[in-house]
């Protein structure tokens, strides 16, 4: 039976037009997964569903929830539906909870709102919804507050105030993005048991194309406000009849084209004994401080052209071993040297040879600052050698070029740039010394697939022209793959396995490995299962 | 290399030709402008001596002869704004200026080395400085160097270090832990050279705000502590000891309090105005909307 039915929706705010004519279908108990890159209008959709729009917002064309329309309700109406008859998950679990409220409380505070029942009820029900989500009272007590949880388990408590009061529709949007991939596998999970339990609609917003392609029963693919193709997810992922549906599963799956004769040669990187130990503020007053031991004894070495990868899930020691690298922090053991040179915090000549790209492609560069002056920093690192007038002109438009934008970009701000861009001229500023290495620090986890693509292959194209290497650090195990040479797993501050990429994904030693790669969504995997 | 230069020229005249176009700039440019000519141009003349009284002429509305009356002892409150301007302005101006010129500082180096026994220093020597109301600290100097705008001048200085210290510490702090600083400090740059480059040209939004305020709570503090006998030494006037000392003949000559009055709220209306132009004039992401 037909649980939610939107028909001819269209969403305009001011002048501009959101979405257009978008027709979807869910049935009770089944998963309707919405696939779109931003500015899609994927998570506009599912806002107009709520009506949670911002002010200005004009919708028009028809939703309806089991026959009753929604677009006609006023907001107190609205209120009496949401949470109740349609509940929702955010992406980020750091931020959907409210800080100063217990968990039993927040949980608790669905079913007050809506009188379900009485406070002592209330309570009692928020805590058979708690052990229902994997949060068993014996282990997480609901005096807990958020910040004692971790980030899936704070995701356990956002869905369970979702489905406190049972409702028909559950809309999840990118509830896994922020997540681990092992942690992520266990909330899909979580989720598809709570549809099949409940015989509630999910509405599964995600830009992810493997993360559905094993949950969803139906998919729509959305982009610029249209759904281009919707149907059973198997039979789109098969046929794979539109152009963009097409697009976006090649984009997903890309592996840049590599020359693989390049590595080789002398060393780049030699990492030897590493320790990184974080003081802990002791326990009582004029006790001992306590130590945290973030990297403990790594070694690894990265030869000339190759591309490394760095994998571990968050409190690894990844990005702890990256700061190291940088020399931004000083180790307790061990050396790093970089083409022969040990690295210090104070030679900057050691250091000219490594340079770093970084996630956010909106924060790393001050906004304050053209492209030109944004890109050159590096040059501080050469002192009185870095290059003047004509020189550095020159070297600005090759980096530019370099990376496919134009040398008349040097004179624009930052934010006249989409994020694909801003990586790009990222990858420029890493470039314009001409490092022997780059730490790429989840570099394109933040961008669309399709963006993804561009940039690995720009990333392969300039590793083999200019024999630079990376040490690639991800938590997405498939951009990994697709991209290094040989693969490092991380775990607990320790390098747990090591070897060439394709013989650990094909076959992992290690039981964290094991359990890793399992975790991860591939969308190989389950085209082969259906 | 001609294409990139014509279009940092178009950019930089574009820079002035957006400051002459911004409405609220050039409000407050013109409002601030006129009060600084007439402090300055008082140097060079005013109607009447400021100080010179005539008893029977006293407490005068507004006329021909003396365009803005007269006060208790017959001056003429129009040369007395002209002059009071000055100090009003000038002890502002200064106070506000030392308070940036110590407080911003302080605060940057405290952001840049947060966490350490440095920071805790520097801040807890700012609260201890905050602890004590600028009154109390203008009694103290005062105790020690005698009453003068002067020492009025420092205290309100002092009592603005900390205010300053403190904003700019906190806005500092949320920049550090950005990507485009760990970028500058992977290009090897230090502290300092990071705080001049990154940290300070992105907070100077919320310090050309704070200015602002503060600019105006000085001119009001000179006016507290002239009302104390603390500022500025008759017979030199002041707008705020204008408004202090117009207080008993409210009723009689309502002319005495709202002149000054309406200057000081122009000024600072002058001031703000200006700070919100400059801010944006400065942000580059709102140029492209406003060309």
């Amino acid at each position: 039976m037909t649980l939610l039915t939107i028909k001819d929706l269209r969403l305009s705010i001011g002048d501009v037009e959101i979405l257009k004519d978008i027709d979807l279908s869910l049935d009770a108990g089944k998963v309707l997964g919405i696939i779109g890159e931003s500015g899609s209008g994927k998570s506009m959709t599912a806002l107009s569903v709520m009506n949670l729009l911002p002010q200005a917002a004009q919708r028009g064309g028809s939703i309806l929830l089991n026959g009753e329309e929604l677009l006609q309700k006023s907001e107190r109406e609205m209120n009496a539906i949401r949470g109740r008859e349609i509940g929702m998950v955010f992406q980020e679990p750091m931020t959907a909870l409210d800080p100063l409220k217990t968990i039993g409380h927040q949980v608790a505070e669905t079913i007050l709102v809506h009188g379900a029942a009485s406070r002592r009820d209330a309570y009692a029900e928020a805590d058979r919804v708690l052990e229902r989500v994997g949060l068993p009272r014996d282990r997480f007590p609901r005096d807990r507050f958020p910040h004692e949880l971790s980030g899936g388990q704070r995701q356990r408590v956002v869905i369970a105030s979702a489905i406190a009061l049972k409702p028909k529709l559950l809309i999840a949007d990118e509830p896994t993005t922020a997540l681990d991939v092992t942690t992520q596998a266990r909330i899909l999970e979580l989720l598809r048991r709570l549809v099949d339990e409940d015989g509630m609609g999910l509405m599964f917003i995600t830009h992810d194309l493997a993360v559905v392609a094993d949950l969803a029963d139906a998919v729509a693919v959305m982009r610029q406000g249209d759904v281009v193709e919707a149907g059973p997810t198997r039979e789109v992922f098969r046929t794979l009849a539109h152009p963009y549906t097409k697009a976006l599963f090649e984009a997903s799956s890309h592996v840049p084209p590599r020359d693989p004769s390049l590595p080789g040669g002398p060393p780049v990187l030699e990492v030897s004994g590493v320790v990184r130990d974080y003081r802990i503020a002791p326990t009582r007053m004029f006790g001992p401080a306590g130590a945290f031991r973030a990297v403990d004894d790594v070694s690894f070495t990265i030869e000339r052209g190759e591309n490394v990868g760095l994998v571990g899930e968050s409190g690894s020691g990844k990005s702890t071993l990256a700061r190291a690298l940088m020399a931004l922090e000083a180790v307790q053991a061990g050396t790093i040297t970089l083409d022969g040179k040990p690295l210090s915090d104070t030679d900057l000549e050691a250091r000219r040879k490594l340079q770093v790209v970084f996630q956010d492609p909106y924060g790393s560069f001050n906004p304050r600052q053209r492209v030109d002056t944004l890109i050159t920093e590096p040059f501080h690192l050469l002192g009185g050698a870095a290059p003047r007038g004509e020189e550095r002109q020159r070297r600005i438009d090759k980096a530019l070029t370099d990376v496919g934008l134009s040398p008349s970009d040097a004179h624009k701000y930052i934010h006249e740039f989409s994020g694909g861009q801003r990586q790009r001229i990222a990858i420029a500023r890493a470039l314009i010394i001409e490092p022997s290495l780059i730490i790429l620090d989840e570099a394109v986890s933040a961008l669309d697939v399709s963006i993804r693509a561009q940039i690995l292959d720009l990333l392969a194209e300039l590793s083999d022209r200019l024999e630079i290497s990376y040490l690639f650090i991800s938590h997405d195990l498939s951009v990994v793959r697709s991209i290094t040479d040989r693969v490092l797993v991380m775990k607990s501050g320790k390098i747990v396995e090591s070897g060439k990429t394709e013989d650990v994904f094909r076959d992992p030693q290690h039981p964290y490995t094991q359990e890793l790669l399992a975790a991860t969504p591939s969308l190989e995997r389950s085209m082969a299962g259906a | 290399m001609t294409a990139p230069a014509t279009t940092a020229d178009t950019r930089r005249a574009g820079w002035l030709y957006q400051a002459l176009r911004s409405p609220s700039f050039m409000a407050g440019a013109i409002i601030a402008g006129i009060f600084v000519i007439i402090a300055l141009g008082s140097f060079v003349w005013t109607p009447y001596d400021y100080a010179a009284q005539n008893i029977p002429n006293k407490l005068k509305g507004m006329n021909a002869a003396n365009w803005f009356g007269t006060d208790q002892y017959g001056r003429d409150v129009f040369s007395m704004i002209l002059v009071g301007a000055r100090t009003s302005i000038a002890v502002a101006v200064i106070a506000v200026g030392l308070g940036v010129m110590i407080g911003v500082p302080l605060g940057l180096w405290a952001a840049a080395r947060r966490g350490t026994l440095l920071d805790e220093v520097i801040m807890r020597a700012n609260d201890l400085v905050f602890a004590f109301p600028a009154l109390l600290i203008a009694v103290l100097i005062t105790a020690i160097f005698g009453p003068s705008a002067t020492n009025a001048v420092i205290a309100i200085g002092i009592f603005n270090i900390p205010v300053f210290a403190r904003l700019t510490r906190a806005a500092a702090i949320s920049l550090w832990t950005r990507d485009f600083i760990l970028s500058a400090r992977v290009a090897g740059k230090g502290a300092a050279r990071i705080s001049a480059e990154h940290i300070l040209p992105n907070i100077l939004n919320t310090l050309v705000v704070q200015i602002t305020i503060q600019f105006s709570l000085g001119i009001l503090a000179e006016a507290a502590l002239a009302y104390v006998g603390l500022g500025a030494q008759p017979p030199i006037p002041s707008w705020g000891k204008m408004l202090a000392d117009s207080q008993t003949l409210i009723a009689l000559a309502p002319h005495l309090a709202i002149i000054p009055g309406l200057c000081i709220i122009l000024t600072v209306l002058g001031l703000n105005l200006l700070g919100d132009g400059l801010r944006d004039i400065f942000d580059p992401r709102l140029q492209r909307g406003r060309r």
